[in-house]
Formats: C-alpha cells, structure tokens, sequence
C-alpha cells in the first residue's frame, strides 16, 4: 500500500471535499439516528451542512499552505455551523487548525496531535460534556492517533487509520456510555457523523475516491444488543424543547466565555463558540426573545435561525415512522427476563411480549403485539405450555396472517428464532420453525413451592427440583446437584451444544461452576453461559 | 476463432482449472498494511488467511485497474477477435466499471462484452467455467452471452461462516447486518443475493452447517456444475465432497478454496457451495 509521509493544504481540501460527499451519502441516515440531545432528526443534515460551509471557505483560501487552509476550514465551519452537532464539529475544525497553525504541509504526527488539540477545544465548547457523544469519539480517536504515533509509525494512512478504526469501535460504545441512545435502539448519530467524515478522509487518502461512488458508509453496529421497542419510540433526554436559537454573532471585542456566562440557565444545550469578532451560539431556549435581544446589544446578528422543537420533533417521529423496518415476517417472542429478552432481539425477533411462568400475558398483549408490527405475516413464539391456548385466541382477531409455533420452553422458542430463513416464504418459515424446535431439549432448574409426591419424587418445599421438556425429573440438595442428576440420565453422545441461561437469583460465579463441571464430565460439548435474568427459574438449559 | 473467456480472480477458479480451460484470469490486489499482493498470484489464498488470523493489520482489496484488463485484452486481441468478460457484482466491487472502461483503451480491432455476474466466489466461477466450456465446443460470442446472463438466476452459492467477527469488521455485508450482534455464538449462512450477501439463517454448529449445505444441494434436480469451497479447513471439505458424492459425480465437483476478498469477512473456517442447475429444455 502506498505511503504519504506529508499533506498539503490543497490536498487537505481535496481530502475535506471527499468526506463531505461521503457524509453526503449517509445524511439522511444519521438524521434517523438523532435521539441525544433532542430527537429532532437533523444531526446528518447539520453536519454536512456546516462541511460544506467549511468546504467553501478552503476552496477560496488564496493561501494554500496547511496552516491557511486549515484556518479556512475552521472559519467555515464556525460560519456555517448548525446544531449541536454542527457547533461541536466546528470545535473540532478549530482545535485542529490551532494545531496545525505555521505548517506549510503536515505528517502523521502533525496530525495526531492537532487532534489532541481538536478533542481539547471540542470539550472546552460545551458546558456539561456528556459521553458518549461526539466528544467521546474524537477524544478516542484523538488518543488512538496518538498511540500509533507512539509506536513509530508516523505515516499519514497508518495514523488515520488507527483513528478510523478508534472511531467506529467508539461510536459501537456510545450506547454503553448513554441510556438514552441504548433505549431508543441507536448509536450516537454525531459520533456517526464524526467517524465517517473521518473515514472518508482515510478513503481519500487511500486513493479510494473513484470506488465511493459505488459504496455507501457504513452505520456502526452497536456493541451491546439494542431493544427495538415496538412502536418504536424516540428517547428524549429533555422534557421541554421550546425554541432551537442559532445565530451568528459579529462584533468588536466579543468574549465568548462572558457571552456563556450569561446565556446559561437561559436553555438547554448552549453552545458558544468563537473568537473576539465572531462568535456562533446555539441554544434551546423557551424565550429566544430575550436571548436575541441580548445579543443584539452586542453586535451584529446574521444567519438567524429559531425553529419550533416541538414540530421538529413530530416530523422526526414521522421520519422514524416511514423509516422502520419493514420485514417481511415478524416473529414476536413471549419471554420473561432481561438477559432473555436480550437474546431473542439479538437473534430477530421484532418484538417481545413480556412473560412466562406465573405470568401469562394476555390475549389483549399479544394481540397488541400483533397489531403493533409492521408486517402482515406474524409468527408468535409463546414459550411455554400455558401460553400456547392464548396466543391462538389472537388468530381469530385480527386480519393479519398470524401463525402460532407452539413452543413450550425458552430454548424451543430460541432454536425456532435461529432457524428463521430469511428467503423462505410464511409457510415454509413456520415449518422449518416447528421442526426446529423438536431438535433441542430443555431442562429447567427452579424450585418446588410446595412439598409433593410426583413421578416417583418425594419433594420438599423450597427443594431444588429438575424438569425435561416439561417433565419433572429430578429433585436435589441444590440447583447444580439436580441438573448433574439429570444430565446423567441423557444420552449426550450425539449432543454438540449445551448453553446454560442462568437467572436472576443466580450468581454468576455459580453458573460458571456449573458450566466447568459440564465441560470436565463432557469435553466434547461445547458450553456456553448467558445470562437470562429470567424469575423462577435457577437454570434454563438447551441441549442441541 | 474460438471466444477468449475473461473473468476476475474472486472466481475462485484456480490457475489449473484456468490452464485446462483457457480461462484469464485478472487478479485483484489485496493490502495488508503497505504490502500489497495479486489475488492467488503473488500471495496464495492458505498465506493470506494466516495473515487474516494473526490479526495484526487489516487487509483491504482494490479492484484491478482498468490498465490490467487493457493489457489482458491486447493480448488476447491478437489470438481472437471475441472476448467476452463476467465480473463479480458490481454492488461488491469496482472490478465490473474497470473492465468496461478498459474496453474503449484497446486498440486492437476485436469485440469485447463484459458482463457483471451479479455473484462472486464460485458463484461467478461456475458460470465462467461453464461458458468456457461451451466456447470451446464454438459458441460464439452472442450465444454466450444470451447463455451467461440466463445462467446468472441459475447460479445458487451459500456460504457457512464459523464466526461473525470478521463479517462485523469487514463491512460490504448489505442486508447480512442482520445477523450481527447476536448473543449466543451462532454461525451464520449467508447467500448471494441482487449482487450482495444476504442472510439465510444461523445454525449452532459447525456439524449443522454442514448439514445445511448438504441439504442445500439436494434440493436441486438438475445440477450442470457443483462446488465446494473452504477457507482454511480442507478436511472438512473432503467429507462434504464424499458427501455430496451421492448427488453428483464426485469426480466431476469443484473444488477450491474461498478468495482472500470474501474471505475477508468470511473468516477462516468458512464454507461454500454453489450449485449451477441445468438450464430447462
């Protein structure tokens, strides 16, 4: 691969032009992701907005030394900045101008520390930093830039590299870091933003600029399973969203700090950012009255913008209306359990239905669920014996295609979920589901509420007891005792894979005793452990 | 004069079957870092998945050049005045708009069509394998080309991956997004589909896998041409080809292994069968 040990201004420009029609190609998409601070849908749309602004002003720099352009760039941006995230953006431009300041071209160390500087000054614009964020993928990328540095290699591509790949695991992260973005089912949509203008610059580095015209940037996945939540709902971190206020502001001995001071507690989500004869603000404000008025006792006010966040908001939920998935068949999954729950929507389901044992939903839930998915072609996957009668009371109510794959334990509901075929058509999906279901067996650890005679058992109450597929089996001294007894009563031979859900009264620790005696007495079998969280039940088991 | 067949080296098509066929075969480059390689040339497919699996550095691709192409057409121009060229899909590469635009820098009086196979991996190599074959017995270049692009709906690939990590890292995945983020170790089986991967479903094991794959192709009455291909585990795919040996002439499969550029996000350990059924009479 080719090496660039140095940048100059005008190829900074051809680099900036690139990752702007690369951002250009997911605006739209990254508007969809747009739930923090507000979720109004913009974030795309501003960001390349205040690129392109930014794109402008180095195209006209007379100067074409790294040190001009790069001040072009920055003066742009904080011209042509919208929202939030446009701001943080223009932040960024200016921290990396600041440290590319006196350069006539720049290498990769250059660069790696003038996004050290970038992170800095994106911080130093926002009052309450929040991870999670934007800020959190360039002060990520900023210390991966600077690793790599560390290691020697100062080459251009191996530095923005490092950055990239910086980026996109943190912007996997940020549902980790924030509630709100894991509870709506997103990443951030400005760290999107930020990784793949970066990432268009790496491609423009590369050489790649001819083969973008056939690709699209990738959204990042998350690295934690994201609940979809039908219907889909927007997660707001502000109750009130009053008037987004945005404007320019020009003038003689302007402080940007003074400016802050005063605005704050004014609204929500200030940001101003700037230098003594241009300062940007951008505010959600109840009264945009006042603060304009304020500013206008300074300097001259340009590119005013105040926009109403309730409509903003409304179009957005419309947006993400139109947006959602359409699928073509939706499987909805009866499960009680946090960690179940999580494995069922990472494995497709398009909804969960809360419940099981002790806690049937009812026809109405279900029914609800059915209606709720944006499809016409719905399987239902009950989970449990109980549930099988109600789920197929739904079928005579409603006119959707509803089918019921009557599973009666969690891993039969799991091993009907996995053998979904996605090219299949509805008929053939419930077959290949009810087949698929047969092929696993399930044992069940809980404990007995009572004592009893059954099967040939005499059972305390509280005793640790075991079931097969639903049959009691087994009962003994404690969880573990009881599922070694009935592990021992199968043939495993032929099994491949044991995956041990534990519940919410379960240690941890305790579960993983538990996998590492099955592992010694069956070293063939391939153990997994994955918390269920599910009530009840000490140990779910799927034996396939 | 006998049609010249070009295709790309994600064909899968080894140079042995490329020699016995009179294919060319155009490589791809492939970078580990600031090293860069022809595809099945200059680094062979067990070095690179060894590369892939240490892990250090990312591998990327680039499409060949349109110069490649030229230089194979100039070539070829002077043993036939008929070339025809099948790509891989154009939604996973630049290779198809490169072997076009080479078209118009050759300077020698021959006529070439380039076809984009909308598939990849053997998917594409069965259908070159095929035209070739039929060039040979003299088909000339419109009857091959009206054969090639009805073969395409008959070309059916899918692929077993033994791990998820390098399809979430590799990108170029379309709609098979869908199947990352799982929480239980689940083993994905992927298809070509509208000239991108596209999820079929998740099996547990490797065993099932292989058991998929196997059903796969005994869905099908009229097989022209079949292949198995692997990544890094030859036995196993030995067993299938036995295997699948009650279906189909056991002598008469293909075997090769998956090309450095799927095998990108493919991961080692990955499988494949492609089944060309027989075209209706």
């Amino acid at each position: 691969m080719k090496q660039i040990n140095s940048v100059s201004g005008r190829e900074l420009v051809e680099m900036l032009a690139t990752a702007t029609s690369w951002l250009e190609k997911s605006a739209s998409d990254i508007d969809a992701l747009n739930v923090f601070p507000v979720p109004d849908g913009d974030t795309g749309t501003n960001m390349l907005l205040t690129m392109r602004s930014s794109v402008e002003e180095a195209h006209q720099s007379g100067d074409s030394s790294v040190s001009a352009v790069a001040q072009a760039i920055a003066k742009g941006a904080l011209m042509g900045a919208r929202g939030n995230s446009g701001v943080i953006l223009s932040q960024i431009w200016r921290g990396l101008a600041q440290g590319l300041q006196g350069k006539k071209s720049f290498n990769g160390s250059d660069l790696a520390e003038a996004l050290q500087q970038a992170s800095a000054m994106a911080y130093r614009g926002i009052s309450k930093p929040v991870e999670g964020t934007i800020l959190t993928v360039i002060r990520q990328a900023a210390e991966a830039a600077q690793a790599q540095v560390a290691k020697g290699n100062d080459d251009m591509i191996s530095v923005m590299e490092a950055v990239v790949d910086a980026a996109s695991e943190s912007v996997a992260n940020t549902p980790t870091l924030l509630p709100v973005l894991r509870e709506a089912g997103v990443v951030d949509a400005g760290g999107q933003g930020l990784y793949t203008i970066l990432e268009g610059a790496l491609r423009y580095l590369r050489g790649e600029a001819e083969q973008m015209q056939f690709r699209k940037p990738q959204i990042i996945v998350s690295s934690i399973p994201l609940t979809v939540r039908l219907p889909q709902m927007a997660a707001a971190s502000e109750e009130i969203y009053g008037y987004c206020t945005e404007f320019l502001l020009k003038g003689e001995g302007l402080s940007p700090e003074k400016i802050e001071a005063r605005l704050r507690g004014k609204g929500k989500s200030l940001m101003v950012v700037g230098d003594d004869s241009t300062v940007r603000v951008h505010i959600h404000t109840l009264e945009p009255g006042n603060v304009i008025r304020y500013a206008t006792s300074l300097g001259t006010m340009h590119q005013v913008s105040i926009r109403n966040m309730d409509e903003q908001h409304r179009d957005f939920l419309q947006m993400q209306k139109a947006r959602m998935p359409e699928v073509d068949i939706a499987t909805i999954a009866v499960v009680s359990g946090d960690g179940l729950a999580d494995v069922f929507t990472s494995l497709g389901a398009t909804a969960i239905v809360p419940g099981g044992q002790t806690m049937n939903p009812s026809t109405k839930d279900l029914l609800q669920a059915v209606k709720a998915v944006a499809s016409d072609k719905v399987i239902i996957l009950p989970n449990n014996k109980n549930i099988v009668l109600t789920a197929e009371q739904v079928l005579s109510l409603t006119d959707k295609m509803v089918e019921i794959v009557p599973t009666q334990t969690i891993p039969q509901g799991i091993a009907a979920l996995l053998a979904f075929d996605y090219e299949a058509d509805f008929e053939t999906n419930v077959q290949l589901m009810r087949e698929a279901k047969s092929a696993v067996k399930t044992i069940e650890i809980t404990r007995a509420v009572r004592s009893a005679h059954l099967n040939g058992l005499s059972i305390k109450k509280r005793q640790a007891i075991g079931l097969l597929d639903g049959e009691l089996l087994a009962a003994g001294n404690n969880p573990i005792d009881t599922l070694n007894k009935i592990l021992a009563k199968l043939d495993l031979r032929k099994s491949e894979i044991i995956t041990i859900y534990y519940g919410a009264d379960t240690e941890p620790a305790e579960a993983e005793k538990v996998s590492a005696s099955i592992r010694e007495q069956y070293p063939h079998l391939q153990v997994e452990v994955v918390r269920g969280g599910q009530p009840h039940y000490n140990y779910i088991v799927s034996i396939e | 004069m006998t049609v010249k067949i070009v295709t790309d080296s994600l064909s899968d098509i080894t140079s042995d079957i490329a020699e016995g066929l009179g294919i060319t075969v155009v490589p791809l480059t492939v970078f580990f870092g600031h090293e860069s390689f022809l595809d099945r040339i200059t680094i062979t497919t067990d070095e690179f998945y060894k590369r892939l699996t240490r892990g250090t550095v990312w591998p990327t691709t680039t499409q060949p050049p349109p110069a490649a192409f030229v230089k194979v057409y100039s070539e070829l121009a002077k043993e036939t005045d008929e070339i025809l060229v099948v790509t891989l899909s154009s939604k996973l590469s630049g290779t198809y708009q490169s072997a076009l635009n080479a078209k118009s820098l050759v300077e020698e009086k021959c006529r070439i069509e380039v076809i984009d196979s909308q598939t990849v991996a053997m998917g594409l190599g069965l259908i070159v394998i095929a035209a070739a074959k039929k060039a040979r017995t003299g088909a000339n270049l419109d009857e091959l080309i009206g054969w090639v692009r009805r073969a395409i709906s008959r070309s059916h690939l899918v692929a077993y991956f033994d791990t998820l990590k390098y399809l979430a890292k590799g990108g170029r995945i379309g709609k098979a997004q869908g199947l990352l983020g799982s929480l239980l170790s689940v083993k994905p089986i992927l298809t070509v589909k509208d000239g991108e991967m596209a999820p079929l479903t998740r099996v547990r094991s490797l065993s099932a896998g292989m058991d998929y794959l196997y059903n796969f192709v005994a869905g099908f009455s009229r097989i022209e041409e079949l292949a198995v291909e692997y990544c890094t585990t030859p036995d196993e795919a030995e067993r299938l080809v036995e295997r699948l040996g009650s279906l189909f002439p056991k002598e008469r499969i293909y075997k090769s292994t998956i090309s450095p550029v799927v095998g990108t996000y493919a991961g080692p350990g990955a499988m494949a069968v492609t089944v060309l059924e027989s075209e209706n009479k």
